[in-house]
């Protein structure tokens, strides 16, 4: 199933743009100057919502004219495009995955989903969760071929790896040229700290490690 | 308009197809999908997270009922996604030097494509074709897809290490700990902030 990559799924939607000639601004216009105001890093809907890797959320105002003697054409409405790569193990695979991670995006953050998406043409609203569903799988594109480099790993696995990768690397910084009994005890402990330490929240910048100065190429 | 998050680029293009070319494209999709080492070069390219080729039939634009109206359109369209990490230059031009053959092989079947070499050419087509991105949201911006594929290495290192670390004498300890700071040394790297390009 081309939407499925490993226990990644790659989620195409395009939602058509209320036309109305009398709003103004445009419809499309109030979900580009929502969007410019929406937070990317932790308070984001996607970052408060769990199982999303990386998210875009486009207004596609028209199809391109590549020139002649290629025909010009137009579309009929403009489409917001909502592509997301998102968990979905193998054993969720196919809508129950899917309606899962919608009602979790649904239910963490309902008034900035409908804030978006109440410029699309027949969209619902949150509050009726049945209706939502059916209406965002309604716009959902089946994609074609979907490429994810790591593909059986989840966010939260990500995190924590990212986490191990830096607390390693300053673990074994300070920890060069030690006696075997020490570094032993050091490690264990430092192993359970790092275990119980909790994981990372998504969309966190990782604190900057001081800048080591007095290199040989400096 | 935000194309960059962290250390992540949010490409869009989208490309006018005769219809009966799609069908040429979705066979190469099958075997690309299906005989894994033809992704080789986009697994080693290394700097592409996630990136999704989509064909929209020219009568299978969503269509939720009144008051939108049905597209009339007389092309396919072929929209491809792709998170990167790098510039857009640096990647267009990896792209043109690296991927060309497989790039033209999906991209020949859309309308005025010039090919992928020579790149002012082929940058020009990409520039036409793309659109920007309004909202652009990632889990972990200051990770590229290598911090990543290393993290999970260092990851899967550790546990092994950490599975018997208690139960060993210093000494072996010791060994099984200088094996593995030799097995993750090449995946430590720092993630951060991305550094200034142009």
């Amino acid at each position: 199933m081309p939407n499925q990559n490993g226990s990644v799924y790659g989620l195409t939607l395009l939602c058509p743009i209320i036309n109305d000639h009398r709003a103004s601004p445009s419809h499309d216009l109030q979900i580009r100057a929502y969007l410019a105001t929406l937070p990317t890093g932790p308070d984001s809907p996607f970052a408060i919502a769990p199982h999303t890797h990386l998210a875009r959320l486009v207004v596609m105002d028209d199809v391109v004219f590549v020139g002649a003697p290629a025909r010009e054409e137009h579309l009929k409405s403009k489409y917001l495009v909502f592509e997301a790569n998102i968990d979905c193990p193998p054993h969720a695979i196919g809508t129950t995955g899917l309606d899962t991670y919608l009602a979790g995006l649904a239910m963490a953050a309902p008034q900035q989903l409908d804030a978006i998406w109440s410029h699309c043409t027949g969209y619902p609203g949150t509050a009726n969760l049945q209706a939502f569903l059916h209406y965002m799988k309604a716009c959902q594109i089946e994609t074609t071929f979907f490429f994810a480099a790591t593909n059986d790993k989840s966010v939260t696995q990500t995190l924590k790896a990212l986490q191990t990768q830096r607390a390693v690397a300053d673990f074994i910084a300070t920890h060069q040229g030690k006696d075997p009994a020490e570094l032993q005890r050091d490690f264990l402990a430092f192993s359970q700290k790092l275990i119980a330490a909790p994981t990372p929240k998504p969309a966190v910048p990782a604190p900057q490690r001081p800048m080591q100065t007095g290199g040989r190429n400096e | 308009m935000s194309n960059i998050n962290g250390k992540v680029y949010a490409m869009n293009a989208i490309t006018p197809m005769r219809p009966w070319k799609t069908w040429i494209l979705r066979a190469i999709f099958f075997i690309l999908g299906n005989v894994k080492p033809l992704q080789s070069d986009l697994i080693n390219l290394s700097f592409i997270q996630f990136a999704r080729w989509v064909i929209i039939p020219r009568n299978s634009f969503p269509f939720v009922g009144a008051p939108q109206q049905r597209e009339l359109l007389e092309y396919d369209y072929l929209l491809f996604f792709s998170n990167f990490n790098g510039t857009w230059n640096q990647y267009i031009d990896a792209f043109s030097a690296v991927l060309s053959k497989g790039l033209d092989l999906v991209w020949k079947w859309s309308e005025k494509f010039p090919g992928s070499t020579p790149v002012t050419i082929f940058k020009e087509y990409i520039t036409r074709v793309q659109f920007d991105t309004d909202y652009y949201y990632t889990a972990y911006p200051h990770a590229t897809a290598n911090d990543v594929k290393n993290a999970h290495i260092v990851q899967q290192t550790f546990d092994a290490l950490n599975r018997n670390a208690a139960t060993m004498s210093p000494d072996q300890f010791r060994e099984a700990y200088l094996q593995f700071v030799l097995s993750v040394q090449t995946h430590l790297g720092a993630t951060g902030e991305a550094p200034i390009v142009f």
